[in-house]
């Protein structure tokens, strides 16, 4: 394909992309500079790197760093071994693997704000976790600042698991059966064959599940939202702690706002970019 | 993995236990609250959780989506199951047959058409309109995204210079960034652009061509459009990785035979290319869908009156509101079934469409 015949095909998706990815990120940083109200939208003025001094300052900016560091750090490994698990088994299943997966899918699907809401019921009070816990423990179970943080954390982990299990499946189905043979031959054991075997051929894929895990995971929203809300603002992540300050009712602060978004596009992008780096060697070398 | 299948019997069904524990894991809060929405208030607040011999009701789901109070609700679910049994013999249909895509649209006319015709027969609320709000938005991201998705899709798959694998890796850096970088200066070039419209009075403008019915002033800020554009922007990375790397696959002698017989490149990509790509296309479709419809954070910014079904779920039962336990559940399983049954559908579709956009990526 020539250069023009390219352009032709592919200038619809870059316009897009331009109008509506680049020219925003480049609004985002100038907006970061200045002064803006919510209440007050016509009046930007120009102060600087006030805004990032004001974000650096706020103590709840570093809570709220330090739970999105720990968010990911403890929702990524967790869902991708057990992902790697569920669909290891799933693989032995023979009769009835549709129906299980359609059931263990079932989480990653739903609407998440959804999910986090039928999740949360059953730690309300009259819900069943709750109840039973009260069965076990005698003691009234109550969704509260100090335990909504694991809260978070198990139920993004329901959330997410069945991404990683699916990718993993579908690797799993490509594995090329004389490789295992052979392992079998030799008289590998299943953790021998698993590491020797399974995990050098779904290499690719446990890279790009742990990408995307960490992007998602880094910028969760919705669901932190819907259990925190205005109630418990030490447990926000980045995400939702910037869209609280920049759109609380009537005392937004557009300017903070958009400052805190760089710092958080700062902070995906390095540790993204040795890979963004080494995926354009790979296309550039793959090109022919 | 055939040799390492367990042939003796406990270890088949200790294999089955586990993965019903898992199930178990996964679907309780689905059931749960299913269960919740078709039982009365008194046995939701008692203490001990009534789990069976309940009286069920279909109240909740009355009270959540219509107006008049005391209607029997098996007419509405008579409507709704005839539906979707002529929508899916369609569909059925349309994945037996040579040529799908009129089936394809017949089923989604057939479920237009209900959309339109529900409140005429039976007086429904408010809420109506954010379900109405939300199907329109998805159809339309999808049909937007996965235009000019293929088109780059198909052109980076095929094209070797370096401005191909530029455009690959800027786009992968953006699937990588916050919705917050996006929403912010969404809604204040939005804001700005409604601001000029009103100052310059284009916005009360009467044109002729577009005279659109229920819109007479012209603007971005919460309009469906403005949620469209923003969902087709952020997709696009996703959308053209993934659809690139289904073209890889396809080898290029197949439009390169087409066009020695004197076709275009266009020609050949439409009659030659895509009708071997539907897998791929329904596989980024069901992603894209379930993007757009279960958006929340650029709907509520972008948005604030013309809500779809995520937002208005928490902003009418979440917290203050004075809605019951029960009909948060029945709003809950309302905007479940839909996606559910899709889901179920097209379940090899999604699979495959993750493994092949995965492996290749």
């Amino acid at each position: 394909m020539n250069r023009r015949t390219f352009w032709w095909f592919t200038i619809p998706s870059v316009i897009v992309m331009l109008a509506l990815m680049v020219f925003p990120l480049i609004t985002t940083v100038w907006l970061g500079f200045q002064k803006l109200l919510l209440r007050d939208l016509n009046n930007p003025e120009w102060v600087g790197w006030d805004n990032y001094r004001d974000v650096l300052s706020d103590p709840e900016f570093w809570a709220a760093l330090r739970f999105t560091l720990v968010f990911v750090v403890v929702t990524v490994p967790v869902s991708m071994v057990f992902g790697l698990a569920v669909a290891l088994l799933l693989d032995r299943v023979g009769r009835g693997r549709a129906i299980y997966m359609a059931a263990l899918l079932l989480p990653f699907i739903v609407t998440p704000v959804v999910g986090t809401l039928i999740y949360e019921d059953l730690f309300e009070r009259g819900g069943l976790i709750s109840w039973l816990w009260e069965v076990f423990t005698d003691d009234a179970f109550a969704v509260s600042a100090s335990n909504v943080k694991v809260l978070i954390v198990v139920q993004y982990i329901w959330y997410v698991m069945p991404f990683a299990m699916i990718t993993f499946f579908a690797g799993l189905q490509t594995l090329p059966e004389e490789r295992v043979e052979a392992a079998a031959l030799d008289g590998a054991g299943f953790w021998r064959n698993l590491w020797h075997v399974t995990l050098p051929h779904l290499r690719l894929l446990v890279v790009f599940v742990g990408l995307i895990s960490v992007m998602d995971a880094y910028r969760v929203y919705d669901s932190v939202f819907v259990w925190t809300g205005n109630r418990f603002t030490e447990a926000h992540t980045l995400a939702v702690y910037n869209v609280r300050i920049a759109t609380a009712f009537d005392i937004g602060r557009l300017g903070k706002g958009n400052a805190i978004a760089v710092l958080t596009v700062i902070g995906i992008f390095v540790v993204l970019i040795p890979f963004l780096w080494r995926s354009y060697r790979d296309q550039i070398a793959e090109r022919t | 993995m055939q040799l390492s299948r367990p042939s003796i019997r406990p270890s088949r069904i200790a294999l089955h236990a586990v993965m019903i524990l898992l199930v178990v894991w996964s679907v309780t809060p689905f059931i749960w609250t299913a269960q919740t929405s078709i039982k009365f208030t008194r046995d939701v607040a008692s203490k001990t959780p009534v789990l069976w011999g309940y009286e069920t009701t279909a109240n909740a789901y009355r009270n959540f989506w219509l107006d008049s109070d005391d209607l029997n609700m098996w007419g509405v679910l008579a409507f709704i199951l005839v539906v979707a049994a002529v929508a899916t013999a369609l569909g059925l249909i349309g994945r037996r047959a040579r040529h799908g895509w009129p089936w394809f649209l017949g089923a989604t006319a057939v479920i237009c058409v209900a959309l339109w015709r529900f409140p005429r027969i039976w007086e429904a609320n408010d809420e109506y309109d954010f379900l109405v709000n939300s199907v329109v938005v998805t159809i339309l991201t999808m049909c937007i995204s996965l235009s000019i998705g293929l088109l780059a899709g198909y052109g980076l798959a095929r094209y070797t210079g370096i401005s191909g694998a530029v455009i690959l890796i800027v786009a992968l850096g953006f699937r990588a960034l916050p919705r917050t970088a996006f929403v912010l200066p969404y809604f204040f070039g939005a804001k700005e652009i409604d601001d000029w419209l009103t100052s310059t009075g284009v916005g009360s403008w009467n044109f002729p061509l577009i005279d659109f019915p229920g819109i007479d002033t012209l603007q971005i800020l919460d309009t469906r459009l403005a949620i469209v554009l923003a969902l087709v922007a952020v997709n696009q990375p996703f959308t053209i990785w993934m659809l690139r790397s289904f073209f890889i696959e396809v080898p290029k002698e197949m439009e390169e035979a087409a066009m020695m017989d004197g076709a275009t490149r266009l020609q050949a990509f439409r009659k030659v290319i895509i009708p071997i790509m539907w897998p791929a296309i329904i596989a980024t479709g069901l992603f894209t869908m379930l993007l757009a419809y279960n958006e929340y954070l650029f709907v509520r910014v972008l948005a604030p009156t013309e809500w779809t079904l995520p937002v208005a779920i928490v902003s009418l039962t979440g917290g203050e509101s004075s809605r019951t336990i029960t009909e948060a559940a029945a709003a809950s399983v309302s905007i479940t079934l839909p996606i559910v049954i899709v889901i179920i559908l097209f379940q090899k579709h999604l699979v495959r469409g993750l493994g092949a956009g995965a492996v290749k990526g």
